[in-house]
């Protein structure tokens, strides 16, 4: 008989008042998970009616899909007209071009595209849980814990790739969980190559799931050293392949444009902030995480959802460089969800470690005794912890007929832009600031700047792509890519210059100024500044040729 | 090492445990060989290091508490 079995024929049932009050208390933790939901919903659905760039940087991520959409590739050198390169991989995209077919460019069908990711990762978590413990409501619970962390609330619904890598990453993950216990070698040899199918999926979306493409072949060592290898091999020469053809197409400013432009500096103190704020919204259950990591390694076998959560959780620390920010955590958040989930329900279905060494056995022998009351004990601790991880975590708006009462009986002020509360504040050491709802007068703003684009004579260089794109003008460069090439000595910003000192821009509109320095200082000599927006809570500076203004 | 590779053999808790040992103990040379190789560099240790060193001393204190568990499969 295995220790499994054993378990669940010693298994301790709890007494009725102990039963009744955890029921009570997970009714109240899913109410209140639940209630995060509504808000993402009207989140996301709020951001889709925003018709402008909301995070700094989605309207690249347009621009991008625009470009796969007519079978061009977006790697392209930043030195010439019209200066604009991505520094992304393509799978995000080219998923969102067939919008571009039918709908025209518009920013509400990538956010669908990373809201839908999203729901169908919280879903995963879930059934990894389920499947894992056997508790449906702790499964439904972590799977709606993931999507009450401000960070996945952040930039959930947002025109960026980061969640379909998390959602390629956990269905990565979940595939290969228990592949090596199908004894079907056909079967097996399908699993896996869905499940390196899915990690370069992941990888293809951004270049961040490395960690858990190492983290898999890691889980495959340590179970089967001999298939890890044919596993990793997989991945390189497959992965490998897709690069070395991107690469001849573009003629090397694949690797450049990806890699090497993405090598940026690095700022401990933001990666330090990042983490304590990790730690301070998602600690109820970050805790229990890593405690279950430990008790696989001592007393049970280590899962995949355990190496994948050290990979992720070490590869956070990559959030301090400059660019990155607390969207590096969203992989360890959906992993901490997972591990919680099956330590919380093992623990209340009182399953027991396979572990079958000298510690283990003295371990059992004083749990075993213990495991009516500390199970009477879990059953109200387990569901306050999710209680106090929906406090921990707590955002909503602060306004409206629906949120504003809740708000209120809440005792909750705005903290940020637009009558909003996020328990985040400000993300720690970065410049982010989102998560509050859009409004008419912010739409109403960004087709003034619009207008205002679109009155200019020739091309306007704009750090936000959707003014061109909705005044019909060409999008010119991609600041951010522009500085982290510049930033590593591979930017030649000569003709950008030379153009902006011929004034060759009839309007010039900056939003953080996140362009190389040369080029500011070019902007700063030979444009001045006649007007400046306000929208989403950012002042969006308008700028015109310095003689051209001293006329009117 | 061919037994490490042969078919159907699994990583024991003994096993880990070494690598964990090895694969830190390369890593806190690593970390400390930066300043000996890129003779360079001012400033020492920097913080960054030492959160690396740090990390390396644990991977192969958590490798010295696994070796005793033995062929337990990890």
């Amino acid at each position: 008989m295995t220790s499994e079995a054993l378990a669940v024929d010693n298994r301790h049932v709890p007494g009725s008042i102990s039963t009744a009050i955890s029921h009570v208390l997970m009714a109240a933790a899913l109410l209140v998970l639940t209630g995060y939901l509504i808000i993402y919903v009207a989140y996301a659905v709020n951001l889709m009616q925003f018709p402008f760039d909301y995070d700094q940087g989605e309207g690249f991520e347009l621009v991008d899909t625009i470009m796969f959409s007519q079978g061009r590739l977006p790697y392209q050198n930043t030195n010439e007209y019209p200066f604009y390169s991505s520094n992304y991989p393509p799978l995000f995209h080219i998923m969102a071009a067939p919008f571009v077919w039918i709908f025209g460019p518009a920013y509400w069908y990538g956010r669908l595209l990373g809201f839908l990711g999203t729901l169908v990762t919280a879903a995963a978590i879930g059934y990894a849980v389920w499947r894992e413990g056997g508790h449906r409501w702790i499964a439904l619970a972590s799977g709606l814990a993931f999507l009450a962390s401000n960070t996945i609330y952040h930039i959930g619904p947002l025109f960026r790739q980061h969640m379909t890598m998390v959602m390629f990453e956990m269905l990565a993950v979940l595939v290969l969980a228990h592949v090596n216990e199908v004894s079907d070698p056909r079967r097996r040899r399908w699993m896996l190559a869905l499940g390196i199918g899915l990690i370069l999926c992941a990888g293809y979306t951004k270049q961040l799931a490395y960690a858990t493409a190492g983290a898999a072949v890691v889980f495959m060592f340590i179970r089967q050293p001999r298939r890890a290898i044919a596993f990793g091999l997989g991945i390189a020469l497959v992965g490998g392949l897709i690069f070395l053809v991107l690469d001849a197409l573009t003629g090397g400013q694949w690797f450049l444009q990806t890699i090497s432009a993405n090598v940026n500096e690095f700022y401990l103190d933001q990666t330090l902030g990042l983490y304590r704020l990790w730690f301070s919204l998602h600690g109820f259950l970050l805790v229990p995480a890593v405690l279950y990591v430990l008790y696989e390694l001592y007393f049970d076998r280590l899962s995949i959802y355990s190496v994948w959560f050290l990979a992720a959780g070490a590869n956070a620390a990559l959030s301090g460089k400059w660019g990155a920010g607390d969207s590096y955590f969203a992989t360890s958040i959906a992993a901490l969800c997972v591990l919680s989930g099956i330590c919380f329900a093992r623990i209340l279905n009182q399953r027991l470690g396979s572990a079958d060494h000298a510690l283990s056995r003295r371990a059992k022998r004083w749990i075993i005794p213990l495991r009516g009351p500390l199970t009477a004990v879990c059953m109200i601790v387990i569901p306050l912890l999710y209680l106090g991880y929906g406090r921990a975590v707590l955002h909503m708006p602060t306004d409206g007929p629906v949120f504003g009462p809740v708000a209120s009986a809440l005792g909750l002020e705005a903290n940020a832009d637009n009558g909003f509360y996020d328990s985040a504040g400000r993300i720690a050491g970065g410049y982010a600031d989102i998560g509050h709802l859009t409004t008419e007068s912010d739409i109403a703003a960004g087709w003034q700047i619009v207008e205002r684009v679109r009155a200019a004579e020739g091309d306007v260089l704009s750090e936000e792509a959707a003014f061109n794109l909705l005044a019909g003008k060409p999008v010119i460069t991609n600041p951010t890519q522009l500085l982290n090439l510049w930033l590593n000595g591979q930017y030649d910003a000569t003709e950008l210059v030379t153009m902006i000192e011929r004034q060759e821009f009839g309007l010039i509109v900056l939003r953080a100024q996140f362009f190389p320095t040369e080029v500011l200082i070019a902007i700063g000599e030979h444009y001045e500044q006649t007007e400046s927006i306000r929208m989403n809570g950012f002042d969006y500076l308008l700028l015109e040729p310095r003689n051209q203004s001293a006329e009117t | 090492m061919s037994k490490l590779f042969s078919r159907g053999y699994s990583l024991s808790k003994r096993d880990l445990g070494i690598l964990l040992v090895l694969g830190g103990t390369v890593g806190l040379v690593g970390v400390l060989a930066i300043d000996v190789l890129d003779a360079g560099r001012e400033g020492g240790i920097g913080p960054s290091q030492q959160a690396a060193l740090a990390a390396c001393v644990g991977i192969v204190l958590l490798g010295l508490t696994l070796i005793p568990l033995g062929r337990d499969p990890a």
